[in-house]
């Protein structure tokens, strides 16, 4: 990437680790609190915990870049709700829109093949972009959510716990 | 010994070989071992290296390094061996008989010594198998100083051992091959997998007999009483790249160990899932409750001490180490990343790279 993003972990004084899953954390942690620092200042409080909500999924995405699959579905998603922001008072372009991310988004329907119809339905409901992959991809897609819903939910809470006793 | 090898220099038989065998029997073991590059290069010329494999190796006394020596040795000629592909089938076939019996291909020894070690994996061995049937049977029937008989099984020289030469390529070129057959080492003493093997074999003879598939074929090993057409092999293939799948999730998902069934590690991995999004969900509203006292301290703020941070996020929320002192004022300024329209940034982020 060209653009001067912030800490790469190579930048920082040593690391003690440097597997993914850290890597992973730092590229977040960078990423929330700068657009937290951000948030603070332009948003009205009514809907800062939709901002910063949203700005935690992007932050997240973008951390762990277009090389997933579900990380890229978050990034259209995102992409496509801004274009559908600024584009909202042209009735037609709206409408177009939101086709075109429906189809998108939704793919080709898989059959439930595998265990129980529930589970598979119900686990590509939770992860991001699982509705157009089959079962194979589907887990290992899931497996790398979990880990980064792992590393969101850590760096978050250290975030709150510095916060909080500062 | 030496009068035993002149004498089946002569006749250049099967027969013969099976007597060296049966003779070197009583033999100990390093005389036999130290004759072996004579038997071996013997029978280069005649192309009947598979008897060399009829080396039957006392699974009393074997020598580790003289594992490795025959196994160089032997390694050594896998090139020639592969010329005789069939050679070995019709030979033996039209020879032995009951004969066959005693030339069971066992490398017991070599089996049990270290994993893969044994075999000699020549692609020609996959010849053997119409015979095997006999030789196994003949073998087993042989009691107890066979231990660990490893029937060459074709398949197996595909993944072995053979540690000094790169058969690689030659295994490759072969059809079907087996994958994770270095499993089938540890079942080397069962009658059971004698007698399979024989089935095994016969099916990867018809494989082979089919012309060579290209290298980015999926090798899966056929099994006793399945189908072995392309289709059901690549069905399972699948299911065994999703069994893979799922054991690393579970191993993500702590307390999934314990539950067997794929519906059931599913129903966890869900909960595991929502788990998290519960937590991440509601460490965001505490944040925003937070976010108001930001301002003043985010300056100098510790990223490395935040992401650094290993807790356990098993749905339960953790006290914090104290936090470190560190001014990391040292960050340089932050490019801007705006939220609202920041998203068009990160996107133009990702298409530039």
């Amino acid at each position: 990437m060209t653009t001067t993003h912030p800490k790469n972990p190579t930048t920082h004084p040593k690391n003690p680790t440097t597997n993914p899953s850290s890597v992973i954390r730092t590229r977040f942690a960078v990423r929330f609190l700068h657009a937290m620092k951000k948030l603070n200042k332009k948003t009205p409080p009514s809907r800062r915990y939709h901002t910063i909500r949203a700005a935690a999924c992007a932050s997240m995405a973008s951390a762990v870049g277009p090389r997933r699959a579900w990380s890229r579905a978050i990034l259209r998603k995102i992409r496509a709700r801004t274009l559908h922001d600024h584009l909202i008072h042209k009735s037609r372009n709206h409408r177009l829109i939101t086709r075109r991310k429906s189809a998108g988004l939704r793919g080709n329907p898989r059959d439930q093949e595998e265990v129980g119809f529930r589970q598979e339905d119900d686990l590509r409901g939770l992860v991001p972009g699982g509705e157009g992959m089959g079962f194979c991809r589907l887990l290992s897609e899931t497996a790398h959510y979990i880990k980064c819903l792992r590393a969101q939910v850590q760096v978050m809470t250290n975030i709150l716990d510095h916060y909080s006793s500062s | 010994m030496k009068r035993i090898i002149d004498s089946s220099f002569l006749p250049l038989h099967h027969s013969s070989i099976f007597l060296l065998c049966l003779t070197s029997q009583s033999l100990s073991l390093s005389d036999y071992i130290l004759n072996l590059p004579v038997i071996l290069t013997l029978y280069i010329d005649t192309q009947c290296t598979h008897s060399l494999l009829c080396l039957y190796v006392s699974s009393r006394k074997r020598e580790k390094s003289r594992m490795d020596q025959l196994l160089v040795n032997e390694a050594s000629f896998t090139v020639a061996i592969n010329q005789s592909s069939y050679s070995l089938a019709e030979l033996l076939s039209s020879g032995m008989g009951g004969g066959g019996g005693g030339l069971g291909l066992r490398m017991g020894s070599l089996g049990d010594d270290g994993s893969g070690v044994g075999e000699v994996g020549d692609v020609s061995l996959e010849q053997s198998t119409v015979t095997y049937q006999s030789v196994s049977r003949g073998g087993n029937g042989g009691g107890k100083r066979r231990r660990g008989v490893v029937n060459f099984i074709e398949d197996d020289s595909s993944k072995l051992v053979s540690t000094s030469s790169d058969n690689h390529d030659l295994n490759e070129s072969n059809g079907k091959r087996m994958k994770a057959s270095g499993s089938r080492d540890e079942d080397r003493g069962s009658k059971t997998e004698a007698e399979t093997n024989p089935l095994n074999s016969i099916k990867s003879i018809e494989e082979k007999s089919k012309p060579e598939p290209p290298k980015y074929y999926i090798h899966v090993r056929a099994r006793r009483g399945q189908a072995t057409d392309r289709h059901s092999l690549a069905e399972r293939a699948r299911r065994e790249k999703i069994s893979e799948r799922m054991k690393t999730l579970q191993d993500l998902v702590p307390g999934c160990n314990k539950v067997i069934g794929k519906a059931l590690v599913l129903d966890e991995i869900i909960n595991y899932i929502q788990s998290l999004q519960h937590q991440v969900e509601f460490l965001l509203m505490k944040l925003v409750a937070v976010n108001p006292r930001l301002d003043p301290a985010i300056e100098g703020f510790p990223i490395k001490d935040v992401a650094a941070r290993s807790f356990d996020a098993n749905g339960t929320m953790y006290k914090s180490q104290a936090p470190e002192e560190c001014g990391q004022g040292t960050q340089t300024e932050w490019p801007p990343l705006q939220v609202g329209s920041g998203f068009e940034n990160e996107k133009h982020d990702w298409e530039s790279r």
